[in-house]
């Protein structure tokens, strides 16, 4: 398990929450990281299903201390979807 | 319940010959009987709930998820100030479906630093038996002085005085 990092939104931009979230989505579904880029749909990913697309979202809430809306996470599909979420919810933290 | 592998860490609670808190308690026999250890992220706790618990067949209740994590956030805030802990607001996000029988553990964690308004943040996970993050839960807890709730909650004198001493005696982390 990982330490919550605390992250403050003015540090984080996008591309850091897209290269973390690339880590996590390459963990949960056992693929490297270079076969997933910011169009990938992680709906539709070999591998994938509703549960590791939960985990996913359960991991990247931890890993930046927040909590994302049901209604954000279940409209996102790719992951700059996601990443985007992501900062607007440090943003808002 | 089953017990974690690791030593009991003592809730001050248990200086009460009856108290009956439906997550942490050994007299309720409608309760859950949680027990905790210290681990590296915080406290844990082991259980394993049966068919008095189900939701749709074989499929444990979410909501009895929600208190295992709340019980052990909230405890582990207990055990960490000597402070009384309520919660103020509580989320679940659920994963995948926790079955009957199946031997779960969940880890409570202190996630961000305590605020100035007396509230502290936590979080908490639960795995199942195979180790798959099953649940994910945060909460806010407003943290209180055993002696300004003294009057919500229904002790006599002696048991309150046990019970307010015993706070003040949790030092955190260490295990009494």
């Amino acid at each position: 398990m990982t330490t919550s990092q605390n992250h403050a939104a003015t540090t984080v931009t996008v591309a850091d929450i897209t290269a973390t979230l690339t880590r996590i989505v390459a963990a949960e579904l056992g693929v490297p990281e270079a076969s997933i880029s910011a169009d990938s749909n992680l709906r539709t990913m070999e591998g994938a299903d509703s549960v590791k697309v939960l985990r996913t979202v359960a991991k990247i809430e931890r890993e930046y201390d927040i909590e994302l809306e049901d209604a954000d996470v279940f409209e996102a599909s790719t992951v700059a979807d996601i990443a985007r979420v992501v900062h607007q919810a440090l943003e808002t933290s | 319940m089953t017990a974690p592998d690791v030593p009991v860490v003592s809730l001050p609670w248990r200086v009460l010959d009856d108290y009956r808190c439906f997550g942490c308690s050994p007299h309720n026999p409608f309760g859950l009987g949680l027990e905790f250890a210290e681990h590296p992220d915080g406290i844990v706790t082991r259980f394993c709930l049966d068919r008095g618990y189900e939701s749709y067949p074989g499929v444990v209740h979410g909501g009895l998820l929600g208190v295992v994590c709340d019980e052990a956030m909230g405890n582990l805030i207990v055990l960490r100030t000597g402070l009384v802990a309520f919660t103020t607001g509580m989320r679940m996000r659920y994963l995948q479906p926790i079955l009957v029988g199946d031997t779960c553990t969940c880890v409570a964690s202190l996630s961000s630093p305590e605020s100035d308004a007396g509230l502290t943040s936590t979080r908490a996970e639960i795995f199942n038996g195979a180790g798959d993050l099953a649940a994910t839960s945060s909460a806010t807890y407003r943290r209180v002085p055993f002696s300004t709730t003294r009057d919500r909650i229904s002790l006599g004198d002696e048991e309150a005085d046990r019970l307010d001493r015993a706070l003040t005696n949790t030092i955190p982390g260490v295990q009494r």
